[in-house]
């Protein structure tokens, strides 16, 4: 029966429900993604930031808790400068987590 | 000189031809298919230049100098050197002084492609003639010549250090074959020739040899297995070549054309780049140019190796050492057969597979535009700084104040932020991502009304001049617009900056060539001191964007070691010129690390 | 007679060891290698959390060590080892013979110009805390003075928590310090908007969380969780400050009149060459190695020498003395099983 409205799927994260599969696999491919504590240097310096809303460390937040599409939808934006590698205080490759990202993403759907 | 066998043939010579049929054909085949595998254009730009006078003239000049003289290696170690031309130009000499005998004594049997070789079998010189005596010194020289470079390169296995390579490339089984095969041909054509000497005729070599074999074995000398001996080891070095690293001698012959014909890589894998392959020699002198082989567990990701594992199709190593590679290009620096590492491994990375790319289209650059526009003038100076510089704002700072000191009309493209110019995607292999930053650049570019347009990073600059295609705008690194301005006497330096060593950045140097304005600059501001591994053979700070996988960690040893190649002069001050090298140097320098351009403005007016 | 005891290092830690070894009846030597006593405490201004003035500590701590024998301007040469102690050679050509040794040689500051895209000693109106303690006591600084200051930003975790830096480990005090400070601050300039930049807030000391409440309730200093990437500067010679409000999730930018760098600890550079003469290496985290970081962190494994204070890493100065009390007791207690 069509009640002429639709409920609105909860806007929680249900943590249980996490999907870690592209996580688990960027790990493989970049054990360091795992240092990251959210700083936000890599995403206060990017250069495309302010032009497409880039932010590597959304990024890895959004994987890390299942968002995988608002992640890609940011990576289309990186131009690969990287300056965030430079500044990472945790040292971590950056530029390569982005690549690898972009390389497998889509991958389990193959 | 009479001919002694009517029929004019032998069954030994059954391998060397079955031997040369093969490595002929597969070479030829091999060309034609490289040539047919590139794109239209390239082909037709080949072929015109092989009836270019002046490109013809030039093949052959380079293919006499490198493949036959080597000049290349006598710069690098003259011992090398020698051992390398012994040895081809021995050779060469060997088979074409055959055939001159050949066409002068037994002109009948010229038609017949193994006479020459085994020539001293074929033939009993009964009486000396001058003519006769003076081929067989040539002949006996030439063999004599060829020796001296195999034991050379025997102990060239042994004891490379002598040769001022400190490590080399570890041979496959098929090379070792191969190798092996080489050091006997000539032992043995020896042996032959000095069995038959006191038949057809020797010279200083052969006749001594010939008389103390007789004394030894008198009436047991028989000369049919030497010869046998002789063809079967022409024909086993002729079957494993081209699954060796001595294709390289074929197929030099062909890569130089190609780059004399101005080619550049179009496939990872066929055509330009796969001539490249098959050039390569294995010689493994990139091992010791490579500056990440401080470390040895990389030695197996330089350029010979890379080459190898095209050849094998080891798709995962190719993976591996073309996404290592920090693209500094002293590799290509020091390859004696000029082997392009960095575009190899470019052209590697980008037939990988991507799940998802990048798309700039959308990006809205009004307001840098806006910062930026003027009307069109031709004193107008457009400065781009680039992403790295804003890591260290001292260089953006110090050419505000250059500007300043001497009355330019400039605007600063990136103050508030900008694009990145491109050229590190490029690096990454990814084309059409560059190609989108490119034009978005150039709009932004052309808006602001410049008509020189001055980058302070190396990185982007080498983009800007190759890629940008920027007509009307004079493209310029920070270090030649500033010594423009001082010749122009816009900017005085006042020689008090004390003692400083110069870095040439990869991108600048071997990758722009640009080496002489930022010494002339830093002469006049104070004392230059020059490191021992500068210009083309500077080692790369380590900090490069070139490399994809390599992480924080795994530099500081690259980054140490050119610190030391830099400080032992013992200089006050480390200038570079780029940023990414500052910030590199200046994490693990023991002494002040600057731009020329803070040099440069800290000592002018 | 007593057993000779060297410390080295007149600093907080060294006075207060000396005070409590000289209660015990010793006569310990103190070298010191600036002119002055007190070490970093001597030159700021008010310490946390009883904010009482860091003068007054120092002098009532130089009041209490007067017997001892005190060399200024004197630097450790060398150390020969001996049968059962060492040999200390000074460099005013004075030479020791003692049963035991103390380093308590402090701390470095980290040298805010190394980040350079921060931009201290690029841009006019960056300075570190180190700068600031010394305007509150002294008033010169041609950064504030005069100035119209409205905008006040404190950078926290400037080469700490930072392997660019060449320095992973956190700095400890740096946040109370900065929270301190932005509070100050605002005591001279009330109509100034103060901000903190931090990546977090660690507040664990006794009293700190209620600092941090005082800060937000009576000094409104704005927090924003996010690391400063770059600074630059504007027309004015104001500087603009880029960041990422992580809480939000969108890059943020604002322009202050001044920026406060808060620099990190890291080890005192001469400590290392000093402790390696008596076998005393470097642990993992750069600081002076103990015997073990539970139980014995004022022992080394070196016989007869003692650590105490920030020579082992970042510490307050309550901890700080609290160790070299401790120090002195076990010195005594040594000196003791010696005989």
């Amino acid at each position: 029966m069509d009640f002429g409205f639709s409920i609105s799927p909860s806007s929680t994260i249900n943590l249980d429900k996490v999907d870690f599969t592209l996580y688990d696999r960027l790990c493989e491919i970049e054990p360091d993604a795992k240092k990251c504590m959210a700083c936000g240097s890599c995403s206060a310096t990017c250069t495309a930031g302010p032009w497409t809303g880039m932010s590597v460390r959304k990024v890895i937040l959004g994987i890390q808790r299942g968002k995988e599409s608002e992640a890609a939808k940011m990576l289309k934006g990186c131009m690969l400068c990287g300056k965030c590698t430079m500044v990472c205080p945790r040292g971590i490759n950056t530029r390569h987590l982005i690549l690898s990202l972009c390389r497998i993403y889509g991958e389990g759907e193959k | 000189m009479i001919d002694r066998f009517a029929s004019g043939f032998a069954p030994f010579v059954i391998p060397f031809l079955i031997g040369m049929a093969f490595v002929m054909g597969y070479c030829i085949v091999g060309a034609i298919r490289l040539i047919f595998q590139l794109d239209h254009g390239d082909r037709k730009r080949f072929l015109l230049s092989l009836i270019t006078p002046k490109t013809a003239w030039k093949n052959i000049k380079d293919i006499f100098l490198n493949c036959l003289i080597h000049v290349k290696l006598w710069k690098r170690n003259k011992l090398l050197g020698f051992m390398h031309s012994s040895i081809a130009f021995g050779w060469f000499m060997l088979i074409l002084l055959g055939h001159i005998e050949c066409i002068l004594y037994m002109p009948h049997r010229v038609k017949l492609f193994y006479y020459p070789i085994f020539f001293n079998y074929f033939v009993a010189e009964n009486e000396t003639t001058l003519r006769g005596a003076i081929f067989f010194f040539l002949m006996d020289f030439f063999l004599l010549l060829v020796l001296t470079g195999i034991t050379l390169a025997i102990i060239k296995r042994v004891r490379s250090r002598l040769f001022g390579m400190r490590r080399t490339t570890k041979p496959t089984l098929l090379d070792r074959v191969g190798l092996y095969s080489l050091w006997l041909i000539f032992p043995l054509r020896l042996l032959a020739e000095s069995f038959t000497a006191h038949i057809s005729g020797g010279s200083f070599l052969t006749i001594p040899m010939n008389m103390m074999f007789k004394a030894f074995l008198g009436e047991q000398m028989n000369m049919l297995p030497t010869w046998w001996a002789y063809s079967i080891c022409l024909c086993v070095f002729m079957c494993v070549l081209p699954f060796t690293r001595y294709m390289h001698i074929p197929a030099e012959m062909l890569l130089i054309p190609f780059r004399n014909a101005g080619l550049t890589i179009k496939h990872a894998r066929k055509g330009f780049a796969k001539a490249q392959v098959y050039s390569c020699p294995g010689c493994g002198v990139c091992i010791d140019a490579c500056p990440m082989t401080v470390k040895k567990a990389n030695i197996k990701d330089t350029t010979v190796y890379l080459n190898r594992n095209i050849r094998r199709g080891n798709e995962k190593r190719i993976e591996e050492i073309s996404d290592k590679c920090l693209l500094c290009g002293k590799c290509t620096a020091v390859c004696q057969v000029g082997v392009d590492g960095p575009q190899m491994r470019i052209a590697q990375r980008s037939v990988r597979n991507y799940g998802l790319a990048p798309d700039y289209t959308g990006m809205d650059i009004s307001t840098i535009k806006d910062a930026v526009a003027a009307e069109p003038s031709k004193d107008r100076v457009l400065y781009f700084s680039g992403c790295m510089t804003a890591l260290t704002p001292a260089i953006s700072r110090a050419m505000e104040s250059v500007f300043h000191k001497a009355g330019v009309d400039y605007a600063f493209m990136d103050k508030d932020g900008g694009l990145c110019c491109g050229r590190p995607i490029l690096m990454a292999g990814r084309f059409d991502q560059a190609r989108q930053l490119i034009k978005k650049n150039r709009e932004i570019i052309y808006a602001s009304g410049a008509s020189t347009l001055v980058l302070s990073c190396p990185i982007c600059y080498k983009i800007f001049r190759e890629q940008y295609k920027l007509e009307g705008i004079r493209v310029v690194h920070h270090t030649e617009y500033m010594l423009e301005l001082v010749k122009a006497g816009r900017l005085t330096l006042d020689g008090a900056a004390g003692s400083l060593v110069y870095h040439d950045p990869c991108e600048l140097g071997r990758g722009s060539g640009v080496y002489e304005p930022p010494r002339e600059l830093l002469r006049q501001a104070g004392e230059l001191v020059e490191a021992t591994h500068n210009r083309e053979m500077s080692i790369c700070c380590g900090g490069s964007l070139g490399s994809l996988t390599l992480g924080f960690d795994k530099r500081e040893d690259m980054t140490v070691n050119a610190l030391k190649n830099l400080t032992e002069g013992d200089p006050a001050t480390i200038v570079t010129a780029c940023p990414l090298c500052k910030s590199t140097f200046a994490m693990y320098a023991d002494r002040p690390v600057e731009d020329i351009a803070e040099t440069v403005n800290r000592h002018s007016k | 007679m007593k057993d000779n005891i060297v410390i080295v290092g007149g600093g907080i830690a060294g006075m207060e060891a000396a005070h409590q070894l000289l209660l015990l009846g010793y006569k310990p030597i103190l070298v010191e290698k600036s002119d002055h006593l007190g070490g970093h405490v001597a030159d700021w201004h008010k310490l946390f959390p009883d904010m009482s003035p860091a003068k007054d500590a120092v002098k009532d701590l130089a009041e209490k060590i007067k017997e001892a024998n005190i060399f200024l301007d004197t630097e450790v040469s060398f150390i020969n080892r001996l049968k059962n102690g060492y040999n200390v050679m000074f460099s005013n050509g004075v030479n020791v013979i003692c049963k035991a040794i103390l380093l308590a040689t402090g701390f470095d500051l980290f040298e805010a110009s190394k980040k350079e895209e921060y931009g201290y000693g690029i841009y006019d109106q960056v300075m570190t805390n180190s700068d600031l303690e010394h305007w509150f006591n002294t008033g010169e600084d041609k950064r504030i003075k005069g100035k119209d200051i409205k905008k006040i930003g404190f950078v926290h975790c400037v080469g700490s928590r930072d392997i660019k830096a060449g320095n992973p480990q956190c700095s400890k005090v740096c946040c109370i310090t900065a929270i301190k400070q932005a509070m100050e601050v605002k005591e001279f300039f009330p109509d100034a908007e103060v901000y903190c930049f931090y990546m977090d807030l660690r507040l664990f000391g006794k009293k700190y969380e209620d600092f941090y409440i005082k800060a937000q309730m009576e000094s409104g200093v704005h927090f924003i969780r996010g690391r400063v990437s770059e600074v630059s500067e504007n027309i004015n010679g104001q500087v603009i400050v880029k960041t990422e409000d992580t809480l939000s999730g969108k890059p943020a930018k604002i322009t202050l009149d001044l920026l406060v760098l808060m620099s990190g600890i890291v080890c005192n550079k001469q400590a290392v060459d000093t402790a390696s003469l008596v076998q005393v290496k470097t642990d993992s985290d750069g600081f002076l190695k103990s015997k073990d970081n539970i139980l014995n962190i004022i022992e080394t494994d070196s016989k007869g020498v003692f650590l105490a204070g920030t020579v082992t890493g970042p510490k307050t100065v309550p901890e700080t003395v609290a160790e070299a009390r401790a120090a002195a007791l076990a010195i005594h207690n040594y000196l003791v099983t010696l005989k």
